[in-house]
Order: C-alpha cells, then structure tokens, then sequence
C-alpha cells in the first residue's frame, strides 16, 4: 500500500490531547493531517479529572507554559482519608514547586479547543462538530474513515477518541468497556472569587491547591475517591466510583455520592457560597494495562485514553500527560510510515517500542494491577477508620494517665475491621507495589 | 443540591430525530437489579410504575449505562455532528 492515492496523509479521530498533539506534530512536519472532532468546539465534551501533571505540552507548543489556557499551577498537594467526621490528610507544599513546575490545573473545553487551533495553525484540517460513524477498512486493513456513509481516506489512523471510543469498539480492536476497566468519574465546576480560592486554601498568586480523597464514609461496601483542584476562580471538584462496587451494593446512586462528598463536613466549607456552574461526568479508564488493545495494526494506532493510558496510585490521577506523550509517538510512528510509504502492521509496530521506552508504558507496566490496590478493602474501609481512631486516641485529652504512643497505636490497630496478619500483608503488598 | 438542579445547569444541543442511546424493552421488562438507575449520573434511567423510562435528552454521554447493564439492553452510539451535552468548563 502506497501513499498518494489517499485524501489525507493521517486522519486523527477525536481533538483532546492525544489527537491534538497528534496533529499537531504531523502538521508541524509537513503531513497531510484531518483532525477530527465529534464536539463542537472542541473540549465541549470533555471533562479532566483537573491536572495537566509534567511537561508533555512542551514537545508540540514549546512556549506552552506562557500561551496555554492553564488555571493554576500545583504548590499544594493533598492526599486525605474522610470519615464521617474525621479527616486525617498528608499535606504536601513546596515552593520549589514555583521553580520546578510539577503540574497544572486545567479546564478541558479551554484547553482542547486551544490544542485543536494549534493543530489548525500548524496546518492540520480541522472539522469539528462530525462524528465518524466507522473506519473504512479494505482487505482488513484501515483506510480511512466513514462519516454518514461518505468516505475519507487516509494511509493511516489515529484513533484518540477518549475513553469511550465508540468506533474502535466498533472495528472491534478493543474490547467493550467492562466494571474491571472503568470507574465513573463525575464532577462539579464550583464558582469561587480568586480571593476566596486563595484565603480557603492559604494560596497566594496564581499558586494552586490540588486533593485527593478516599472516601471512607461510603456504606454498604461502596468505593469512591474524591479529588478538589483550585482553578483560577472555580473549584473542579469530583468523585471516581468503582463500578464493580456499586454495582454489589446495588442501591447507592452514584449522583449522590457525590452530593454527600460535597456535604462532608470537611468539604463543605471549602465550597460554600460558591455557585456551581457545571455538573459533568465522564468514565475513567482504569485497567493500565492489563486490559489494553492491541496498540496498533494495519493502517491505524490507538493513542491517550482509548487506549487505557492512564494512572492513579490514590495520591496522583494522570491522564493527560500520557495522552499527550502517546499522541506525539504515534504521529513521530506516523512520520517515519509516510517516508517508507508503509503503513502495515510492521511498519507502524515501533509504536510500540516507542511507547515501551517511554514513560508511559514503562509506568502503566511498573505499576500492573495497581488499581486493585487503590480500590482495596485496606485503603477504603480499613485504613480510613483505623487512623482516625489512633489519632483521636493520641489527641484526645480526658485526664486520665497517659498510655504509651505504641498502644495507642496497636489499640487502634486491633480495634480495625481487618485481621491483624491480614492487614500487615495487606499494607506490605500496597506498599511493594507502590 | 438535588441532581435534577445540577442538570438544569447544562447546555445540550439535543437532536430529535436521533436517539444515541437506545434500550431493548423486552430485557428491561425481567432486568433483576436495574443498575442503570444506580450507576447513570444524570438520571437519564429511573423506573415510572415498575418499568424503567428512559430519556436520552439529559444523557452527558459518559457511557456508564453501556458498562452498567449486564444484560445487553443497552445500544450506545455518538450523538451526530455536535449534537447533545456541550459543556463551558470541561
């Protein structure tokens, strides 16, 4: 199969990150790119989990720090456990953070839109507002897309659809979407003065504050994380549900896990008065790579969430950056298939081995099955209990003789839902694989 | 805040002419759990004198229901060119 008898060099299905960046790099090299978006604009059906972690950005817009549509930068980390009454969080603040940029916030329908120009400046053909309804396939290789049952062609796809990607489904090169792979993400754009933003969460400037949560108050078994990022002057605040829990308990409704965190009495301080502007929701892909695609084929490679790229340890959710990182490999896999006028399996296969050298499948490998452990019963039901009651037992002054600290603790410990071996193997296990 | 305020928030281009999401009645009718009703955030599934009513307008397409029923009801597509939920903040 040879170049030049195509519409298009590439065709890239979907503006976020991932497609955008995509498009982005095979414009900048002189490819014959279509970006296309099934929103319009771009980023109006999207929703980020709210940090843009790393410096990704930098590979497709090298001044992106400055042109950017970005909110605040991250100085502020938390990681808390909520209980009923209680929060016992590890704060973490630096201001080396201002030196060394780690992450920023970010509002997606700002961002995507902004990537999706980019695209189009650097001379990608930008549609927005189409939906692709299937690839064209000839002899089981991807030539193209079909659109209201008129097709385009291309050498080569690039499917970046997000992570519910209807039309690789479709193809059937990735399997449907299961409870194993995804959660349910919802969220909430909380309006707030800048002012106020930055007296709740002691901020100064355009520094941001970024959380995340277990939510171990939850009944009946049901599992969810909770995340609150600082915009410039608005709270993104969500929950992550598993799927498989709520399902076993079988009469919680996930929008009101999210009502209840935004009620939590360590929570509802730091959004009261503000005026909710938006209420969304998105799935999470979850599995890393144990239920990843193939990654690539003939005619086409699967980049950002459709493809599963993302990570959460409990104390980071990351999506975007691997997105992007995976974008920009599969437009260089592109590139290089374009000057071999190539674009079978094989020639597209260093994808693969790009990705594997990279960042993101050297993390998503490294930390297999991780998120068995971030959805476990010692982090969800166990720990968040636990901590609370060796801290009130430290902290609580009632007159009465002092015991020893280690006591205190090994009370607590023994005062847990969980087997004393147990929970050692369990926290051991947590901890290797972190 | 009750849900269906949240919803009220949002901009939705809705199409009249296209159900994206489409469900099969007849295995709705001897579903033993209607998990759709728990896990869809916006309400799109509740059940009106036991059977479940469906409306596709306030979908935020998230695809939750798709994974939610286990049992095959539900049809997920996108909607057309720029149609449905539209979102000023992602």
């Amino acid at each position: 199969m040879s170049g030049g008898m195509s519409d298009f060099d590439v065709i890239v299905v979907g503006a976020g990150p991932a497609g955008s960046s995509a498009a982005i790099k095979l414009a900048s090299s002189g490819s014959n790119v279509l970006l296309v978006e099934r929103a319009d604009p771009p980023g109006s059906k999207a929703v980020s989990g709210g940090i843009l972690w790393g410096k990704e950005l930098e590979k497709v817009v090298p001044d992106w720090e400055k042109v950017t549509p970005l909110e605040r930068f991250i100085e502020y980390k938390s990681t808390a456990f909520l209980t009923e009454e209680s929060k016992v969080s590890v704060d973490f603040r630096t201001k080396k953070f201002e030196k060394s940029k780690t992450g920023y916030s970010v509002l997606r329908a700002k961002l995507d839109q902004f990537l999706a120009q980019k695209a189009k400046a650097a001379g990608a053909t930008l549609v927005t507002g189409i939906t692709v309804d299937s690839l064209s396939m000839k002899d089981g290789i991807v030539n193209g897309v079909v659109q209201d049952g008129e097709t385009v062609t291309a050498n080569t796809v690039i499917l970046a659809e997000g992570t519910n990607p209807r039309v690789a489904i479709e193809a059937g090169l990735r399997k449907p979407l299961s409870d194993l792979d995804s959660a349910i993400g919802i969220k909430e754009v909380v309006k707030l003065s800048e002012n106020t933003i930055n007296e709740r969460f002691n901020l100064k400037g355009n520094a941001g504050y970024a959380g995340e949560f277990v939510l171990g108050f939850l009944e009946g078994g049901v599992r969810a994380g909770g995340f609150m990022y600082t915009n410039k002057d608005s709270l993104s605040v969500g929950v992550v549900i598993s799927l498989p829990h709520l399902r076993e308990n079988g009469k919680t409704y996930a929008y009101d896990i999210m009502e209840k965190f935004m009620q939590h009495p360590y929570v509802s301080p730091l959004v009261e008065g503000g005026q909710v502007q938006e209420y969304s929701a998105h799935l999470v892909s979850e599995g890393g790579v144990n239920s990843m695609p193939d990654l690539y084929g003939d005619g086409y490679m699967i980049a950002g969430d459709s493809a599963g790229f993302t990570f959460s340890n409990g104390m980071v959710i990351q999506g975007m950056n691997y997105a992007i990182a995976s974008g920009v490999l599969a437009a260089e896999t592109a590139i290089e298939a374009i000057k071999k006028k190539e674009f079978t399996r094989g020639a597209l296969s260093s994808y693969q081995s790009k990705l594997e050298r990279s960042q993101v499948l050297m993390d998503l490998r490294k930390f297999r099955g991780i998120d068995r452990l971030v959805w476990s019963r010692l982090v969800h039901e166990t720990a968040p209990e636990m901590l609370e009651n060796i801290l009130f037992g430290i902290f609580y002054e009632d007159g009465s003789p002092k015991k020893h600290l280690a006591n205190t603790i090994l009370q607590g410990i023994s005062g847990s839902n969980m087997k004393k071996s147990e929970l050692i193997m369990e926290t051991y296990r947590m901890l290797r694989r972190m | 805040m009750q849900v269906e305020e949240k919803l009220a928030l949002l901009n939705y281009k809705t199409d009249p002419a296209y159900a994206h999401i489409t469900i099969d009645e007849s295995i709705c009718e001897t579903c033993p759990d209607h998990f759709c009703t728990f896990g869809c955030p916006a309400k799109c599934y509740t059940i009106i004198d036991g059977r479940i009513n469906f409306k596709y307008e306030d979908c935020v397409e998230c695809g939750t229901c798709v994974i939610a029923c286990a049992h095959g009801s539900v049809k997920w597509t996108n909607p057309k060119g720029g149609q449905g939920i539209k979102y000023k903040f992602g």
